[in-house]
């Protein structure tokens, strides 16, 4: 097969396991050039490690991956660059202080003359960058005060530079869209529509089926690390292509949370017309007693809710306890205070301060009850951390002393739980609580959780993990486009439904 | 686990500053035992020294903050003025003159404070500024003439008047050393103003109000600072030029003794500790040669080789962990969540592999 006619990529019999699970098994996908291929998955479909083998970050055990007909040598990032393969990831890699035309320019490096940069030969080449993929930009605008889509048409543009050493053949998206509103998602398939125009190959990951129908010629389904389907995007519905995501596994029993007793009338915590960031609007009540989960794709509003209830982050629209009191926002200190607490997603950046012991990152939620006139008392808060260290199996146990950052991170979780839980709050509000937490970890967390609202407080999980939502929940909420778009209850509480309505076209509905 | 190192073994770590001081004592006490191994250098050192040992204390508060205060240098002189001013020109007894001076320092955390907790001014260049700003209100207090000292016996007996051989202003050093401590160890203000330092969001979003306890070390650090002009005024005599040369050895100190006791934690002992070291090695190197620069010298090796080892040191921690990652038994599957959004270049070397939650 001549490289004139050979596909952008084709992928055959790839696999990869880690230890003794299989991250991908005997996966295929040709790319054909000028093609704009979507792949799809839930979350540890494999979609992530398949990217990974393209761009030479992990080896696969088996199989070939061939880029523009040309076999791609495995484990060298370098030579998929060199073979044409390029990649944009959801983190564009962007410095936001420069212009566009800086941006373009650093890594492939400037036109100069005597070591001077000559500036309008370096505007014109990266305006022949932009209108590559249909951008009229000045080259010269800082790239910080661009519209996110722009930002990623730039990341794009600058994929797609010239470099006589190895043309273009493929465009992997990583994602492109996950944090994009839907307006701006818009504009961005216009500028993947020109760089497929361009004659390469575009293998385009995302969770937005709405795009899939608007983009994509064909769609490619991973499940569990297996291929499940290549289709034509003109072959397919969405019904169908939700059955083929989803699988039709049953949802995982409810067995922990159906040990809590029916739902209390009683609204904890009741939100009116929440807005913040992705958010627009958002009203609900969540009941004493009971375990609700927040559901939704990234850019859903899911990741925001939360936040913007506790006062992480400003917002508009009310928020009132049971009491009826009004929690005033951007206020965490008040929250609490109206016995609020909120374990924020992204353990390293937002909840653990990773250089004090264990013991007085358990203590800075609740320093009232440990202290004599002015002084903290130490004895009494070693005691407190190690009763939360033994209630939450830390280990090594009794190693309250010890920096926050030398536990692992299951640990480390367990020991900010530990941090919410003493102030027993009337809601407890938590975000991601168990990302990259292993399985036992988990358990010991849920059952936690249980045991809170069992004592009455309002627990609210969003998670991305809907196995985790299906499990331990006996209400879900569905985030879509800013707005709750569906309240599921009881019996409807199935890692199917929750799936279907996280996918589900606003318009089409 | 990753750390199960003993605690104790021999504190080659913890305590270097320590051993570092004996080895200082043996070494020039060998060399020179007549002049060294005496009381009157005991005290000397622990007199000369308590200013800059102060102004440690100054910066370790707003440091534990998470902010810089680079006004303290000047600070300390405008307060060392205006106390001496007071008195020589304008006739107060000693005891307003002092209490003026400790309000105008607490006066400039105060402003410090408006720049950076109201106005999101990086700690760095506000207090930067702030320095410049003082120093011309120096000179407007001053007139650009050093004022004289102020005659009364109380006035310098303040500070000289000895105890045990040692002079008054050592004790103070203790005392305020002893109430650093309490105030950062023991209360509630401590360990929020740990934490605001340790991770500003996640302090935040723990109900800590992270603006006040930066600006309420900030106000700690001025009027520290204002005692020490006033205390250093007593002492030597009024100077207009003193408080930029404390600077740097107030942060020399600060960090070197974040490496001392609890390591990788500003901390009030470390501090007084790494003062009281350099100033031994400094007067014994003193006594073996005459040479004029060893001073500066001494504490620019010394804040470089002390941040330098607290850095290192933070990496082989931060490394010990990333090998306990892969412990973990979540490992299969590769959870996509925790790959996160394929943020990683592709460039990223093979090696972060083991680093990525996977085993291998």
């Amino acid at each position: 097969m001549s490289a004139e006619d050979a596909p952008a990529l084709a992928v055959r019999g790839l696999g990869k396991r880690f230890g003794a699970a299989h991250a991908l098994r005997d996966v295929g996908l040709v790319v054909g050039r000028g093609e704009i291929h979507a792949l799809l998955g839930e979350n540890g479909s494999g979609k992530s490690t398949l990217i990974k083998i393209l761009s030479g970050f992990h080896r696969p055990d088996a199989g070939t991956v061939e880029i523009g007909g040309e076999p791609l040598p495995f484990g060298h990032s370098a030579a998929a660059y060199r073979l044409g393969a390029r990649f944009v990831h959801q983190d564009l890699g962007l410095i936001d202080g420069i212009s566009v035309l800086d941006n373009l320019a650093i890594g492939a490096g400037f036109a100069t003359r005597l070591g001077t940069i000559r500036s309008r030969r370096c505007a014109e080449s990266a305006r022949a960058d932009l209108a590559r993929v249909g951008l009229t930009l000045d080259p010269r605008t800082g790239v910080g005060g661009l519209s996110p889509a722009l930002r990623t048409g730039v990341a794009i543009a600058r994929a797609f530079r010239a470099d006589a050493g190895s043309p273009v053949r493929l465009l992997v998206l990583d994602e492109p869209t996950a944090t994009l509103p839907v307006t701006e998602s818009r504009r961005l398939m216009e500028i993947v529509r020109s760089a497929a125009a361009t004659g390469a190959g575009v293998l385009y990951v995302t969770h937005r089926l709405d795009e899939v129908f608007a983009l994509a010629d064909t769609v490619t389904v991973l499940r569990d690390g297996r291929r499940v389907a290549t289709e034509p995007t003109a072959a397919l519905d969405r019904p169908r292509l939700i059955d083929l995501l989803v699988g039709d596994e049953f949802a995982v029993a409810h067995a922990v949370a159906d040990r809590l007793p029916a739902a209390g009338t009683r609204p904890a915590l009741s939100l009116r017309g929440v807005s913040a960031e992705s958010l627009a609007g958002v009203s609900a009540e969540f009941a004493a007693g009971q375990i609700t989960g927040i559901a939704g794709l990234t850019g859903s509003g899911r990741e925001t809710l939360l936040g913007a209830v506790f006062g992480a982050i400003p917002r508009d629209g009310e928020v009132l306890t049971a009491a009826g009191t009004r929690i005033p926002p951007a206020r965490p200190d008040l929250a609490m205070r109206y016995g609020l607490a909120f374990l924020p997603a992204d353990r390293t950046a937002n909840s653990a301060i990773p250089g004090l012991p264990a013991r007085e990152n358990i203590a800075v939620t609740h320093l009232r009850p440990l202290r004599r006139l002015w002084t903290v008392r130490r004895r009494a808060e070693r005691r407190e951390a190690l009763t939360w260290f033994e209630r939450l199996g830390v280990r090594p146990a009794e190693a309250v002393d010890r920096p926050l950052e030398s536990f692992s991170g299951g640990n480390q979780q367990k020991i900010l739980f530990g941090k919410w839980l003493r102030r027993r709050p009337d809601v407890l509000l938590l975000d991601e609580p168990t990302q990259g937490v292993d399985v036992g970890a988990k358990a010991v967390l849920h059952r936690r959780l249980v045991e809170a609202a069992a004592a009455g407080a309002a627990v609210v999980i969003s998670s991305s993990d809907v196995d985790e939502l299906a499990a331990i929940c006996r209400r879900v909420l569905v985030c879509r486009q800013g707005r709750l778009a569906a309240d599921l209850h009881g019996d409807d509480v199935t890692v199917r439904a929750i799936s279907r309505e996280c996918l589900q076209n606003e318009e089409a509905a | 686990m990753s750390t199960s190192r003993p605690r104790f073994a021999f504190g080659f770590d913890r305590f270097s500053g320590l051993y570092l001081w004996a080895l200082f004592i043996i070494v020039f006490g060998a060399w020179r035992p007549s002049l060294f191994l005496s009381l009157d250098t005991v005290h000397s050192i622990a007199s000369e020294q308590a200013v800059v040992a102060l102004l440690g204390l100054a910066v370790v508060v707003p440091l534990a903050a998470g902010a810089f205060d680079l006004s303290i240098g000047a600070t300390t002189n405008l307060c060392a003025v205006i106390v001496a001013q007071l008195q020589s020109a304008h006739h107060w007894s000693p005891g307003p003159a002092i209490a003026v001076a400790l309000g105008t320092g607490a006066l400039v955390g105060v402003a410090n404070g408006v720049t950076i907790v109201r106005l999101h001014v990086n700690a760095f260049i506000a207090t930067l500024g702030m320095a410049t700003i003082v120093g011309a209100v120096q000179t407007i207090v001053s007139a650009n003439s050093q004022p004289l000292p102020p005659a009364s016996t109380t006035w310098s007996g303040l500070t000289q008047h000895e105890i045990f051989g040692f002079q008054a202003v050592f004790y103070y050093l203790i005392v305020v050393a002893i109430l650093t401590w309490w105030f950062l160890e023991c209360t509630p203000a401590g360990r929020y103003i740990y934490a605001t330092g340790g991770n500003t969001v996640a302090a935040r979003l723990s109900g800590v109000r992270v603006g006040a306890w930066t600006w309420l070390s900030l106000i700690f650090s001025g009027t520290v600072s204002g005692l020490a002009g006033v205390l250093f005024s007593s002492l030597n005599g009024p100077s207009l030029t003193f408080g930029a040369a404390l600077l740097l050895p107030a942060y020399a100190a600060a960090f070197l003794g974040s490496t001392q006791l609890r390591p990788g934690r500003f901390n009030v002992w470390g501090t007084v500790i790494a003062v009281y070291v350099l100033a031994t090695g400094v007067r014994g190197v003193q006594l073996v040669t005459s040479v004029q620069w060893l001073n500066d010298m001494f504490n620019g090796v010394a804040l470089i080789a002390a941040v330098s080892f607290a850095v290192w040191r933070q990496r082989r921690t931060s490394a010990a962990r990333g090998r306990a990652e892969p412990e973990r038994t979540d490992a299969p599957p590769p959870s996509e969540e925790e790959a996160g959004g394929e943020a990683r270049p592709a460039g990223d070397e093979p090696s972060g592999v083991a680093a990525d939650g996977v085993s291998t």
